[in-house]
């Protein structure tokens, strides 16, 4: 990172951390967006390795939005997965499945 | 954009492949170097620390904490029903040295909210930009008349894990057929509020194998449970008339012991147990009480977006010790809360808003070894409060199917794993 950049944030972190971001640094992390903070409660039980929770690794985009949203519209599930895509929208599934798709891409 | 590499995709794409998956890819890039401290390295401090090295990976961050090894309380109640060895509940902290954080064997003895500063049990004194407090559960001795540290060594509580899981499990092994075992559950809110039902199947379990002649009383200061009705079907289906549970309709609160004569006592009635079982009310650990960020209730006002105290700056909160209802104190919720927590101090320190999302929390609760039922939960902490949101989650389905009860235990044994491994690598 450009000294230049670090001395903007630290200014923009020393001054009024809760303001409204430059644009450089709305860049910043890319990634730590709504879509990735709906996506951290996924790793809490799916990991690479496996087990009774399914691992997520190398599941395209269109499988993952698939299985949640047969989750979501299944009024008769009774499994944890089905009481949970419940709760999400679709637009949220889609952004969680192109996130988790990307993210655990080989 | 100075010095990046440009769009998300390529981040992504360029530092996932060493990455677990799911959003726990070094995904952030801001180089800030902060001074970053995280007190307690339970559930939801080791995983906070771990979260914000990957997210601000030129921090400093450094996790006080006094034990050498943690001990799980998730799974202790397998311990304590003679299923599980103790060692199986054991975790370190090397996992966490080898991410180059700085894990300080100590305790918080003080914090200034002012001085932005943490005093160690060593008198050491180490300076934050911020800091998230995980401090967990303390007892508050004698709100149970009677009951204080030396009480619990009598009459154990092991409502935290390790030596006191080890106490209950060797008191009942070495308990005659016949004797009674008694429960005390504590009011709203505790730690894990289905935790001491799933105890109470698991003690029903060891004894309906090992003591046929013994029984299981719950004195209980509770109206009502987490996930009742399943866990009164499976007494009812498993342990016929080795349960009994009296509940606050019955004035049944325990309000003193005497732990030389083995008595709990509620209003009414005196209880003289084989084996006692005081599950006591709790606060928030007591550095939260230091620092200032506990309430008059015991327990610590967050914003539920960034998990900052509401009574002092730049000092986050997480875990058991929060005010976050309907969310549960669960290492689930623990975990997900130091993942969030972690993603917006990343996103404050490098100059960006904090964003609210939905969080959820999933608790298994063990019927017997190979059956187990859940309890789901989905929240959004929009405008910085907690809400559930309507028609989702629930419990698993009434009907007692082995089918679905044997899946949720093997879920169950996998989440043990995959948080354990999120908190201690
Ligand atoms: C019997 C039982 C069963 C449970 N089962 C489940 C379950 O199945 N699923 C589930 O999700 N949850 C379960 N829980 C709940 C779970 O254990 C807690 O919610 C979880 O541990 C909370 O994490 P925490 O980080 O807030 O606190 P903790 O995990 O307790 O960690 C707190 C840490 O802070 C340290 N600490 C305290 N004060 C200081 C200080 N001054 N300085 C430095 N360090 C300090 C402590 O040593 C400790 O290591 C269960 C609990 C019990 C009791």
């Amino acid at each position: 990172m450009g000294t230049a950049l670090l001395a903007l944030l630290i200014a923009a972190c020393s001054t009024t951390p809760e303001a409204p971001a430059p644009d450089a640094s709305a860049e910043m992390l890319p990634a730590l967006d709504r879509t990735a903070t709906l996506a951290l409660a996924c790793s809490g039980c799916h990991s690479p390795a496996g087990g009774a929770m399914a691992s997520l690794e190398g599941r395209t985009e269109d499988a993952i939005r698939h299985s949640l949203l047969t989750y979501k519209g299944d009024a008769a599930g009774t499994t944890v997965m089905h009481r949970m895509m419940r709760g999400y929208s679709e637009i949220d599934i889609d952004a969680i499945s192109a996130y988790l798709a990307e993210s655990a891409a080989p | 954009m100075t010095g990046l590499s440009g769009t998300r995709r390529d981040l992504i794409t360029g530092l996932a492949a060493a990455a677990a998956l799911a959003g726990i890819a070094p995904i952030a890039t801001a180089q800030t170097s902060v001074r970053l401290i995280v007190v307690g390295g339970g559930f939801g401090g080791a995983t906070a620390a771990r979260f914000l090295k990957q997210f601000l990976p030129s921090s400093a961050v450094t996790l006080i904490e006094p034990n050498t090894d943690y001990y799980a309380c998730p799974f202790s109640n397998l311990v304590i029903g003679g299923l599980r060895d103790l060692s199986a509940q054991r975790f370190g902290y090397d996992g966490l040295r080898g991410l180059g954080i700085d894990v300080v064997q100590d305790r918080a003895e003080d914090i200034d909210p002012v001085a932005h500063s943490v005093t160690l049990g060593s008198g050491d004194v180490l300076a934050y930009d911020r800091l998230v407090l995980s401090p967990g559960i303390d007892i508050r001795w004698n709100a149970i008349e009677g009951y204080d540290a030396a009480a619990a060594s009598i009459m154990p509580h092991a409502w935290k894990a390790g030596a006191q899981t080890e106490l209950l499990r060797n008191q009942l092994s070495a308990m005659e057929d016949g004797g009674l075992v008694v429960m005390a559950v504590p009011p709203a809110p505790f730690r894990c509020p289905p935790g001491p039902y799933e105890r109470a199947s698991l003690i029903a379990n060891y004894l309906k194998a090992h003591k046929p002649k013994s029984r299981l009383l719950i004195l209980d200061a509770q109206d009502k449970f987490s996930k009742q009705p399943l866990f009164e079907e499976a007494w009812s289906a498993f342990y016929p008339g080795l349960i009994e549970r009296r509940g606050a309709e019955d004035f049944s609160r325990v309000v003193a012991v005497d732990p030389a004569r083995m008595v709990l006592s509620t209003e009414f009635e005196e209880v003289t147990a084989a084996v006692a079982n005081v599950i006591p009310p709790q606060m928030a650990g007591e550095i939260a009480q230091r620092a200032g960020v506990a309430n008059a209730t015991g327990w610590c006002p967050i914003d539920a977006v960034t998990f900052g105290s509401a009574l002092q700056p730049d000092i986050h909160v997480i875990g058991d010790a929060t005010i976050a209802a309907p969310m549960p104190k669960s290492a689930f919720s623990a975990n997900l809360q130091a993942k969030l927590c972690a993603a917006q101090v990343a996103r404050l320190v490098s100059g960006l808003p904090p964003e609210p999302t939905l969080l959820t929390n999933t608790c298994y609760s063990y019927l017997s070894a190979d059956a187990a039922v859940s309890i789901t939960g989905i929240y959004s902490n929009e405008g910085g409060k907690l809400t559930s949101i309507a028609g989702a989650g629930g419990l698993s389905p009434n009907g007692m199917d082995p089918v679905i009860q044997g899946n949720e235990a093997m879920q169950a044994a996998t989440w043990f794993r995959t948080i354990t491994q999120q908190a201690f690598g």
